[in-house]
């Protein structure tokens, strides 16, 4: 039915398999929708977020894939800046996958501000000592240059390259996109700082307050290390997941092995620093503050086994699988070593987001706990329908991945 | 815009504790001074709208040898590199160096909450709802046109009754004077306050009270250690209830022992 | 043109930029902007001329001065005045909102209306101001016609000696019923205990502000006790530091109360054994005589022992006190430490001016008065009555008496008939209403002795303890008529409405403030236009004995409510002496004290009633201590530690019944010379009955309503979570206890007496005695709208409130319950 649409010398599943496996997805996608609209149309009253919980569940889930999306400036910096050849083969799977991550972080964001009508009063009334001005305008255009990445790509469609002006655009596109990377790359380290940077400057904030270096605490550059360290894993992870589904090689095994030699080299880098910076604000932010290492995980269901559990179980762990050759071989292990890290990076945001708003900081103030609504669920897995739609839909009619004709050849 | 700034007024705010009963004058003056709107429900303090809060805390003493005390916590219009200040992407709250007060700009703010995040001493509430001003119940009769009703999906906090400041401006420049006399601008709070616990004025002029009872040895300001430079202290002659402000090691907490003034 | 690169990039360049340069974006981002500040369901404050009035807040018998800002004769907003001398500056949370009772039109009637739907149901229909009139005295006229005017009653609230009061009054009497019925306060209590031991009518008047040592029997200093704008005016002047006084304020009471805590010292009885501790207090200093010896050997009566004329030895206050309550016998009843106790008198008896206070929280409801004498013998021991820092006896305030009552043969059968409440008679001799004894009665015959009941200001069906049975009396009254602003829960049980005006809106006064020192006449005025269609309770009493006409129309012969206050007033201007305004700077007790007089600031009557008018203050700071000539006008001429007065009442009814069967029916346990002195009452103490182990204790709170007032929603925002949460109030009790009946915090639990049960959660509170269940007083109204209908529950549905001895009135303050986890 819409064999015209696919990619030519490639094999996808019929259109009512194709049709049938984008219900669920759908359904994700509807249920966000209705959850967005409430929120939208009633006001955030729909969630349970409160004066306590400034930022909840929207906000770690934002935090998460615009970490995980990191994948895609930084093998675009890896890519057309380093010249690693072999990243041509995946670099469209981490636009797509960061264009994904990135408007879902942007539309969440839309939901989560109280007035999303005013939301552009940040650029208006911007005030440049904040960290979240920073972080609006890095993402917004951000996202302007992946959705010109993407543009090329969907270009490329067969329908769509048959218009000759078309053609022309994307092809253009393509010849200019090393400044995009490079530009993509500029405001993406930028931005992954800043948002740990958000948390960092709140200095009357102990539990995430760091000091740095003049007006960067450390946690700007953790975390973009620990962005670029985990990208790479999910990019690898995403395209793993891929190839299961459709039980097809897409990538050479070349790409993978050195995604993931890269990222575990990052996250060793970044865990060693994570480490020094974690003594270092035990010695120095927690004791200034009248508080002691322990005051931070003594509330609620917050333990030390929160910390044991992102830097050792979801960083050490991890760092080695991918940091030894014959590990990251097995497929088994690269899957495990990729999985944990991600992981590890999606607990340290929420440590960052939630633990450090749940910890009061006056003595006599209580704790208190959150449990997000169907709503605030709605809103946030709707990015994983919306992302796996994006990505089926583009696999589908786009050639994504250049290499799969070669892998395989349709007989 | 973070530059210290030694001339000018510095509001501020000196609460008793030894006299402040709990009775939540304060909170009411504020909320009818302000226009807060009250929700059927305000019984979820994680939700509801309050300028001026009330903690109680204990001495943890068992019966009978139990004793409770109150802090009121207004927003402490922090001076030093004012925590909410700024991180607000928007300049939807501002410092202002002449007066130290902070304040917080409604029709500018998107709702972000990044300000709520950063103030360790929730003086911030979020509109989670429009203002519940049932139509044909008349309770918006009572409103004040000095300060307008907020809507949904924006941040609100004490204002030190800015628009109090403007009252007194405005009497003074009439009567053809640059400088406000002691008293003559005072918040709601301060005023309304039955025991007095609350002093009120200019930081800045030695002359005033407040300057004066801030630097009694029993003087001291919420968390004062993180550096946010309160404009709000407090008094009490009670070490555990001055033991509360602030975080502490052991041994790190100095009772007041020989007091001088 | 070609698509080359170059071109490709100037297209994206050119258009972007030349989007800047159209007007669209900027007009709609602008648009929506303004859009987003302007909701239209919002509502926006219209501006307008600023005008501020002078006032007094009459919400609560306190009378503050109050001073309402208002935008076009909109009231926006209520602020204490520092010019008026009860309290300098501040008022209470509930005066701070009052502007939400007077524009919220869901909780008030509008106008006049009649009942439609069932009673209690709240539904009612308008009717004009003429048929209201008409429809009430039709029915009384009918009733004096037929003989019956007695069978006309009134419960009123209005706080006492104010003319509104009086108005009530001599209407009912006029009418031709002797059944005025007062809600019970604690200045009942007050007003027996003086009368019984100083034989004054005046009101109790304590000097606080010049005592370094207050002894607090149950006050609720900081919750809304006596005159709270004065208390706590006071309490801030006690701990101003820079006056560096030493002053010491004592708490007794079972339960760490904001006082408690907050006090210099807290001392936790066992509820209802205050009486036996001020005993025990008394005999410390008796037995280490400690006491003024000139006081009571020239001013007082009975403490001694003597013997009479015919030779019988009677017993003094001194042996019976040193013989029943020793520290150890003290200890025993109250549960404090015989220590502690002797430690507490010396430092009472040893202050420079120590008082002796006695109250029960904020005093809504009556006290137990042999507990209220027996605090006052602290004060007699101390020898400081009329000193400084102590208690004042004084007159009455010198208002004109109003003309007698013209009154018809109708009327006066009428009057002759005995009280329904019997207040006043043999077997009450001491009491002046007894709303109690009034729901009995309804209950007791087949028909209810009350054809037609008239409430003013005050809403029993919520506030009286054990109020079930109040309510189910109110059934059985045929015509029930309310005066009431407010749609509280006895006006929805009425057939009738004649709505009053809110404090705001109406001339009130507030003749002395209880428990103030010097004598003060308030007077409220209206502030703003009447915001419905209601009138004043005043002026609708006199147009309604105006239209009933004969004798009672004659006994109204003014114009409106005002001229009466007027009148009254003249009396303030004839005794001399008062002024009309106060200056914080320079208070006139401070001019009094430098100049020796005070300028009365006004020439002639007129004038004094015109600053009256718009000040709302006449008061008299001029008082000379120390003197005690013809100041007790007991039988005896003295302060009656043995009372006269309770010998002979006892006497008297012991005519018709032997002398043990009288005090018996006084409800006097004891048989000899004690049960005419001061003397503790086990019975007070609650009775010990294994099926319900714990005591319920209701406690209040200043920033919740427990009198007739309905609590301004933002008193909503005040109260902690573990106060109020959602529709559940809580229970506060001992962790002690709560673990040995298997209780957390937040648990659900119900409290069941004999007479009923309630629904709350549990609060673990350090501060609550081990045995006791404190519940808060002012939830649980089934009236109103969505800020306090339904919001927790009423202590006061499940009291079962038992007499006290002598004053007749309900024991209300501790019954036997049972916690049963849901
Ligand atoms: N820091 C700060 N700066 C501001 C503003 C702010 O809010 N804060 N606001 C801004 C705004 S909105 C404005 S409009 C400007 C106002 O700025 P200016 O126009 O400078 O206003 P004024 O300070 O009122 O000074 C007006 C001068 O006119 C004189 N004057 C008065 N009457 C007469 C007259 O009849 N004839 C003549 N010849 N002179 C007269 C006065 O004495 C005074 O010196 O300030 C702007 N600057
Ligand atoms: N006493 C006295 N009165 C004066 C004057 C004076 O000199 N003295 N000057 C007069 C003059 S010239 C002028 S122009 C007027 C100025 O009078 P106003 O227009 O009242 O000016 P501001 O005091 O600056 O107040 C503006 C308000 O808008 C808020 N605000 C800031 N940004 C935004 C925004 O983006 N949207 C919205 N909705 N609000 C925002 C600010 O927080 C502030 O509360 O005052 C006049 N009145
Ligand atoms: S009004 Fe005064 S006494 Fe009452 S709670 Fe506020 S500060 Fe304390
Ligand atoms: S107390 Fe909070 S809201 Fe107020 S100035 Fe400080 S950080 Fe800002
Ligand atoms: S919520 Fe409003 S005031 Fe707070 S940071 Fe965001 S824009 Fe600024
Ligand atoms: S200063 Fe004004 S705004 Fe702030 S708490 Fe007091 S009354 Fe409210
Ligand atoms: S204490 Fe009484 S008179 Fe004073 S403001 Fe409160 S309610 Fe009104």
């Amino acid at each position: 039915m819409d064999s015209e649409l696919i990619p030519g010398g490639v094999k996808r599943c019929s259109t009512r398999t194709f049709f049938l496996w984008t219900l669920p997805w759908i359904a994700l996608l509807t249920w966000g929708l209705v959850s967005a609209f409430l929120c939208l149309w009633k006001g955030l009253n729909q969630t349970n977020m409160s004066n306590y919980f400034a930022f909840a569940l929207w906000i770690v889930f934002d935090l998460s894939v615009i970490a995980l999306g990191a994948g895609a400036f930084f093998t675009g910096f890896l890519t057309y800046i380093i010249g690693l050849k072999e990243l041509k083969n995946i670099i469209n799977a981490t636009v797509i996958i960061g264009f994904i991550c990135y408007s879902g972080a942007v539309a969440m964001l839309g939901i989560d501000i109280g007035q999303p009508i005013r939301g552009w009063f940040i650029f208006w009334h911007v005030n440049v000592h904040s960290m979240l001005a920073e972080v609006s305008f890095c993402i917004t255009c951000y996202l302007g240059v992946l959705t010109i990445e993407y543009l090329p790509l969907i270009l490329e469609n067969r329908q769509a390259d048959k218009i000759p002006a078309l053609h022309l655009f994307s092809h253009n596109l393509h010849h200019i996109m090393a400044i995009f990377a490079a530009t993509g790359t500029f405001l993406s380290f930028f931005h992954q700082g800043s948002l740990g940077g958000m948390y960092g400057v709140m200095y009357a904030r102990p539990f995430a307050f760091r000091e740095g270096f003049y007006v960067w605490p450390s946690t700007f550059f953790l975390f973009i290390l620990s962005a670029i360290a985990a990208g790479p894993s999910f990019t690898i992870l995403c395209t793993k997941l891929a190839e299961k589904i459709t039980r097809k090689r897409l990538v050479p095994e070349n790409a993978f092995q050195t995604l993931a030699k890269i990222s575990g080299w990052l996250l060793s880098t970044y865990i060693v620093l994570k480490i020094i910076d974690t003594i270092c604000w035990v010695y120095g932010v927690v004791p200034r503050a009248g508080l002691t290492f322990m005051d931070f995980y003594k509330e609620g269901p917050y333990g030390v086994w929160l910390l044991v559990l992102e830097i050792i179980i979801f960083g050490v762990i991890p760092a080695i699988i991918l940091m030894t050759p014959s590990a990251r071989k097995s497929e088994g292990w690269l899957i495990t070593g990729c999985l944990m890290n991600c992981t590890g990076i999606v607990l340290n945001r929420f440590i960052f987001t939630i633990v450090s708003l749940a910890i009061p900081v006056m003595p006599f103030d209580k704790f208190v706990s959150y449990l997000p609504t169907w709503q605030e669920w709605g809103v946030s897995l709707a990015l994983i329908g919306y992302g796996v739609l994006i990505f089926s839909l583009s696999y589908r009619y786009l050639p994504v991945f250049p290499k799969e004709r070669e892998l395989n050849p349709v007989t | 815009m973070e530059e210290e700034h030694g001339h000018g007024n510095k509001y501020g705010m000196v609460i008793d504790l030894d006299k402040c009963t709990g009775c939540g004058t304060c909170m009411v003056a504020c909320a009818a001074e302000n226009n807060l709107s009250v929700r059927p429900d305000e019984s979820d303090k994680q939700h509801s709208i309050t300028w001026m809060s009330l903690y109680k805390i204990s001495n943890g003493k068992k019966f009978p040898d139990t004793e409770y005390s109150y802090f009121p916590r207004p927003c402490m219009h922090c001076n030093h590199h004012t925590p909410c200040v700024s991180v607000c992407p928007a300049t939807a709250t501002k410092i202002d160096f002449n007066t130290g007060i902070v304040s917080q700009i409604y029709a500018r703010c998107i709702g972000c909450r990044y300000c709520m995040a950063a103030c360790p001493y929730h003086a911030r509430s979020f509109n989670w709802w429009d203002g519940y001003f049932p139509k044909g119940k008349g309770l918006e009769r009572y409103l004040s046109p000095e300060v307008s009703p907020r809507m949904r999906g924006v941040v609100e906090k004490c204002s030190f009754c800015h628009h109090r400041l403007m009252r007194a401006k405005t009497k003074a420049y009439t009567e053809n004077r640059r400088e406000l006399e002691e008293n003559e601008y005072i918040t709601a709070c301060a005023e309304a306050c039955p025991v007095q616990a609350i002093t009120f004025g200019d930081l800045n002029n030695p002359e005033h009270k407040v300057s004066k009872l801030a630097k009694s040895p029993y003087a001291f300001r919420l968390l004062e250690r993180l550096g946010t430079e309160p404009k709000v202290y407090y008094l009490s002659t009670k070490d555990w209830v001055r033991k509360f402000a602030d975080n502490y090691l052991p041994g790190e907490f100095k009772p007041v022992t020989s007091p001088k003034g | 043109m070609e698509l080359n690169r170059r071109n490709f990039v100037k297209m994206l360049i050119g258009g972007a930029a030349g989007l800047q340069f159209t007007p669209l974006p900027w007009k709609l981002t602008d648009d929506i902007a303004i859009w987003t500040q302007n909701w239209s369901w919002l509502p926006v404050p219209q501006a307008g001329e600023f005008t501020l009035e002078k006032s007094v807040c009459t919400l609560c018998p306190g009378g503050c001065g109050i001073e309402v800002r208002k935008v076009d004769g909109r009231a926006v907003k209520i602020e204490g005045r520092t010019d008026y001398p009860v309290n300098p500056g501040g008022i209470c949370p509930i005066g701070m909102g009052g502007l939400q009772l007077l524009y919220n039109k869901s909780i008030r009637f509008t106008g006049p209306m009649k009942r439609v739907g069932p009673r209690g149901s709240g539904i009612f229909k308008d009717i004009s101001w003429e048929e209201a009139s008409r429809m009430l005295t039709a029915r009384i006229s009918d009733l004096r016609k037929n003989g019956k005017p007695e069978s006309v009653a009134a419960i009123d609230g209005n706080p006492g000696r104010s003319t509104m009061a009086m108005m009530v009054e001599r209407f009912i009497k006029a009418i031709g019923s002797p059944n005025y019925i007062r809600i019970p306060s604690i200045e009942d209590t007050y007003r027996m205990s003086n009368i019984i031991m100083q034989g004054t009518e005046g009101p109790m008047a304590y000097d606080l502000e010049n005592s370094d040592y207050v002894l607090s029997f149950g006050c609720g200093l900081l919750e809304g006790w006596g005159a709270p704008g004065r208390v706590f005016n006071a309490w801030g002047n006690w701990h101003e530091k820079s006056q560096k006084k030493n002053i010491r304020i004592v708490q007794v009471e079972s339960r760490a109360s904001n006082t408690a805590s907050k006090a210099d010292r807290w001392v936790a009885p066992r509820p209802g054994t205050e009486a036996a501790l001020a005993l025990g207090l008394a005999g410390v200093i008796i037995e280490k005589r400690l006491y003024d010896d000139e006081f009571i050997n020239y001013n007082t009566f009975g403490f001694h022992d003597w013997k009479t004329a015919d030779g019988t030895n009677h017993t003094g206050f001194k042996t019976m006190v040193l013989k029943n309550y020793s520290p150890a016998q003290t200890a025993e009843i109250t549960g404090i430490t015989p220590d502690r106790i002797i430690s507490l008198a010396m430092d009472f008896i040893k202050a420079g001016a120590p008082i002796a206070i006695y109250g029960k929280g904020k005093g809504t409801l009556n006290g137990s008065l042999y507990e209220c004498m027996a605090v006052q013998t602290l004060n007699a021991l101390a020898g400081n009555i009329n000193m400084p820092g102590g208690v004042i006896i004084h007159d009455p305030l010198p208002l004109n008496p109003l003309p007698a009552i013209k009154a018809d043969a109708v009327t006066r059968r009428g009057l002759n008939r005995p009280r329904i409440d019997q207040a006043g008679s043999k077997r009450y001799p001491f009491s002046n209403s007894l709303v109690n004894n009034l729901t009995e009665a309804i209950l007791k015959d087949s028909e209810s002795p009350v054809d037609t009941l008239l409430v003013f200001s005050s809403n029993p069906a919520f506030t009286l303890p054990d109020h079930g049975r109040f309510e189910k009396a109110l059934k059985k009254v045929p015509f029930i008529v309310s005066f009431s602003p407010f749609r509280d829960e006895t006006a929805n049980m009425a057939d009738l409405i004649l709505p009053d005006h809110t404090c705001l809106e109406k001339t009130n006064d507030i003749v002395w403030p209880t428990g103030l020192q010097y004598p003060m006449y308030g007077l409220a005025r209206p502030v703003v236009e009447p915001v419905y269609d209601t009138r004043n309770m005043g002026d609708v009493i006199i147009g309604l004995a105006k239209r009933i006409g004969e004798t009672t129309g004659a006994s109204f012969p003014w114009e409106s409510f005002e001229e009466v206050v007027k009148t009254r007033v003249m009396g303030l201007y004839n005794s001399g002496g008062g002024i009309v305004d106060y200056d914080g700077s320079a208070p006139a007790w401070k001019q009094q004290k430098q100049r020796g007089i005070i300028d009365q600031g006004y020439a002639s009557f007129n004038d004094m009633w015109k600053k009256i008018k718009s000040g709302g203050m006449w008061y008299r700071p001029v008082h000379t201590y120390k003197n005690r000539e013809g100041l007790f006008k007991t039988p005896t001429g003295k302060f009656e530690f043995f009372s006269t007065q309770v010998e002979t009442a006892v006497y008297e009814y012991s005519k018709q019944v032997s002398r043990n069967k009288a005090l018996k029916a006084f409800g006097i346990k004891e048989k000899g010379d004690m049960a005419f002195m001061p003397h503790y009452n086990p019975e007070s103490a609650g009775k010990k009955e294994t099926a319900y182990p714990l005591l319920m204790v209701p406690y209040e709170i200043i920033n919740l309503c427990s009198n007739w007032i309905p609590g301004p929603p933002f008193l909503n925002k005040t109260l902690f979570d573990n106060e109020l949460r959602g529709n559940d109030s809580f229970a506060e009790i001992n962790p002690a206890t709560a673990s040995e009946y298997g209780l957390k915090e937040n648990d659900r639990v119900i409290i069941k007496s004999q007479v009923g049960e309630i629904k709350v959660r549990i609060s673990l509170f350090d501060g609550a005695m081990p045995g006791i269940v404190y519940v808060p007083s002012g939830f649980g109204h089934t009236a109103y709208d969505e800020f306090l209908k339904g919001k927790g529950v009423n202590p006061n549905d499940i009291i079962q409130a038992g007499k006290d001895p002598l004053s007749g009135q309900p024991v209300w303050w501790n019954t036997q319950v049972q916690l049963i986890k849901v």
